[in-house]
């Protein structure tokens, strides 16, 4: 059953003769937002996404059930999907040399593999080299808005003025209440789902309808507030009560949220096209071009400014020029920077808007791994519930360096969790034996586990960079990334304490702890890579400024998650979408006035 | 958007005809990649692991061995029919020490103390029987819980349904 009964808009006709007022890259979270802005106040924009456009719906599937797939799920034979080990014991390129005829990051290794096939980037066609990292690449329509996790959440000054709570890094060139009306303008038109609670370093959304929690976690929800912590309900990027956007449907609770890697396909859970790209597309304003990896960002050698990108059709691999006033780079943090980098010219020797040297540095994310399983035993042989259909179950803030100060590390981590009945009895795995009491125990232990995971600030460092491989280079001919990136002892002091307030805090609530997870998962594997194009005031030590408009070229703009200053622990789709609005807004603005 | 009673029936009738439709098109339910003495013992020994009881049928009737021989028929990876193939090895070698004869040709109480036995190691497996013993867990469980016996009739899994109201579990308050 399908709830969606409109199609997209009809596509225009690329005119490469012409000189579009923008030229956006990439169609993800951010170059979504910028077409919808930009188009929005009339300027006639250009999206290029480096990725196909596919029937999303056909991928997705939903409500599938795992009997009715020929493999439960998983893809056809010679897909493979890099483990954790392979990311640790080898080095990158990791596809190199593989005898599988398809090689996907890990995320391709989750349930439901066949879901994701046509989603993910083969690896063996998008090299990269240097230190070990987990990077998880989705090319088309949309790009990973496709399949996010839709955890939604806001940064405050805790993590905008970082530096001027403790010291560390720098501050963002603005202030929470800079981003706040563009926070609501994100909530209001993409929806959000969540429940109030009031605290200044995970300020509240316009929310929706929030999800529900299960018995479990309102144990455990109640057992925190005692110690002065919270756990509220998945606080999601996914619309509850609904939005006026004839692509998408509310959500009905349905399907495979919980057991597959995201996407939706009634489009309740936003993902860039529904939610941004085809709106825009019927203001007239939008054109799109799919199949096209820009390469190189075009200076006009008289006057040192953008003057359009250069791209590959990746199905013919013949290079086009396209032309455009503006460009608005938004092709991801590492992409954007090695489009960036990429773009050298006489004005540019270094890449375009690369005076600084900080294109490529500062690079930072979320390091995860440390998490704690427990059981609540009153759960124990308690009748199935409904408990899937959800988005997420449950986030836990941070805690930790707001009003204390932690000994070993600086900044903090929040917690990500789900308990209850799932699809899958993830437990069975564990439980001992076979027979009789093996499926009894399977039985009554599957809706009693509870278990959540850390999400930590990785913090920005000059040191963590990636630059151009000298040699190696992708399918097109394109040079690829070097990684030059590992987690710093704050990282390793902050996960040991992850594991053992889990662990602290499961017991206070009375859950017996079966599980403590002190793993650190590969760099990269929270798909929050940030800060290759950092914001500031100075341009000597930045490269954008707080409207995410380059220091160098003032018609070059980079509006995705490479401008962030520091990663917070934050998941950082939705502050991508406010900045992104917020710089779009100025820019068109300008663009009216002829600043640009 | 509400869902049209319309198109509620209509899922419902194509939910309705999906057996059917599944019986029609479904092959023959002959092992591609065991032989006929290896489906068998593949068959009953899941359906030790998983057993029918009170609640639901077991490994048997939901077709695990039947699932797994599909997988391993296609398998990219070789090693892992050829795994398959030795651990069984290794338990008809070891049902023969034990017993004096096959696995199959053993009664329910000498196939029990066989599966006993190779199960005690399963924390740390060491002889390819007790390995086997493990690939065959994970494979049973793997096919039982995404087979319909499994997902409906033992764990009477509530979701992947449609809320049209409010949805299931509880506030925070």
């Amino acid at each position: 059953m399908t709830l969606i009964r409109f199609k997209a808009s009809q596509e225009q006709d690329v005119d490469l003769s012409r000189t579009y007022d923008a030229i956006v890259v990439g169609s993800g979270a951010a170059g979504g937002m910028a077409a919808h802005v930009l188009t929005s106040q009339g300027m006639k924009v250009l999206l290029l996404e480096a990725g196909k456009k596919i029937d999303i719906n056909a991928e997705l599937r939903s409500m599938q059930w795992p009997y009715e797939h020929p493999r439960r799920g998983e893809a056809p034979p010679g897909y493979h999907a890099i483990r954790f080990n392979e990311y640790n014991v080898r080095k990158p390129p990791y596809a190199k040399g593989s005898a599988f005829k398809h090689v996907f990051s890990y995320v391709g290794g989750w349930g439901g593999s066949d879901y994701v096939k046509n989603i993910l980037v083969d690896e063996k066609d998008h090299p990269y080299t240097g230190t070990k990292y987990a990077w998880v690449r989705a090319r088309l329509l949309g790009g990973k808005t496709n399949i996010w996790g839709r955890l939604a959440l806001r940064l405050s000054d805790y993590d905008f003025k970082g530096k001027t709570h403790d010291g560390y890094g720098e501050d963002w060139p603005i202030a929470y209440a800079d981003i706040e009306p563009y926070y609501d303008k994100v909530d209001l038109y993409l929806g959000i789902s969540g429940h109030k609670e009031n605290l200044p370093h995970l300020p509240d959304s316009l929310f929706q309808r929030p999800n529900k929690l299960t018995a479990s976690e309102v144990k455990l929800r109640k057992s925190l507030a005692t110690m002065n912590r919270t756990l509220t309900p998945y606080r999601a990027g996914v619309t509850t009560d609904g939005v006026k956007n004839k692509y998408r449907s509310k959500c009905f609770g349905r399907g495979a949220c919980g057991r597959r890697p995201g996407g939706c396909d009634i489009h309740a859970a936003f993902d860039s096209p529904t939610g941004l790209i085809y709106p825009a597309m019927d203001t007239g304003n939008l054109t799109l071009r799919t199949n096209s990896t820009a390469h190189e960002v075009l200076v006009d050698p008289n006057t040192g400014k953008a003057r359009g990108v250069s791209f590959v059709d990746s199905v013919n691999h013949k290079t086009y020029e396209a032309k455009a006033k503006v460009v608005i780079v938004a092709a991801s943090t590492l992409e954007s920077a090695r489009l960036l980098l990429l773009s050298k010219s006489r004005q540019h020797p270094n890449g375009i808007g690369n005076s600084s040297g900080h294109v490529g540095h500062n690079f930072c994310e979320h390091v995860m791994g440390p998490g704690v399983t427990g059981l609540v035993k009153e759960m124990v042989g308690a009748p199935p519930t409904l408990d899937d259909g959800k988005p997420g179950g449950f986030y836990v803030p941070r805690f930790r360096n707001l009003q204390d100060k932690q000994p070993g590390f600086v900044r903090g981590y929040g917690f990500e969790g789900g308990s209850g009945f799932g699809l899958f009895p993830d437990s069975a795995w564990d439980t001992p034996g076979f027979g009789g009491q093996f499926k009894k125990s399977v039985r009554e232990h599957a809706g009693a586990f509870i278990s959540m995971g850390g999400f930590g600030e990785v913090l920005a460092r000059y040191e963590n960079y990636v630059d151009l491989d000298p040699e190696v280079k992708d399918a097109w001919g394109i040079p690829s990334l070097r990684f030059h990136y590992e987690f710093s002892d704050n990282e390793k002091k902050m996960c040991e304490d992850m594991a053992n307030a889990g662990k602290e805090m499961f017991e206070a609530a009375g859950i017996e702890v079966v599980g403590v997870d002190k793993n650190i998962l590969t760099e990269g594997w929270s798909i929050h890579e940030l800060g290759t194009a950092r914001m500031g005031t100075d341009p000597k030590t930045s490269v954008l400024n707080q409207f995410q408009q380059s220091h160098d070229v003032k018609n070059l703009f980079v509006v995705d998650g490479s401008s962030h200053v520091s990663a917070s622990c934050q998941n950082p789709t939705w502050t991508i979408m406010a900045l992104a609005w917020r710089s779009c807004e100025h820019l068109a603005d300008e663009f009216k006035r002829g600043n640009l | 958007m509400n869902i049209s009673r319309r198109t509620m029936i209509q899922a419902t009738a194509a939910a309705m005809s999906l057996p059917a439709l599944a019986k029609a098109t479904s092959p023959s339910p002959k092992p591609q990649f065991f032989t006929p003495a290896e489906f068998a013992l593949v068959d009953e020994m899941s359906d030790m692991i998983i057993p029918t009881d009170q609640q639901s049928a077991g490994a048997r009737a939901a077709g695990v061995a039947l699932y797994i021989d599909g997988r391993l028929a296609e398998a990219f990876e070789k090693d892992q029919p050829e795994r398959w193939r030795a651990g069984i090895k290794a338990v008809e070698a070891l049902s023969n020490e034990m017993h004096g004869k096959a696995f199959m040709a053993s009664t329910p109480e000498q196939r029990l103390a066989l599966l006993t036995r190779i199960a005690a190691a399963e924390s740390d497996p060491k002889s390819d029987a007790e390995k086997f013993f493990r690939e065959i867990k994970s494979g049973t469980i793997r096919a039982y819980y995404t087979s319909k016996i499994g997902i409906h009739d033992d764990q009477q899994y509530k979701g992947n349904v449609i809320q049209p109201g409010d949805y299931a579990g509880y506030d925070a308050t």
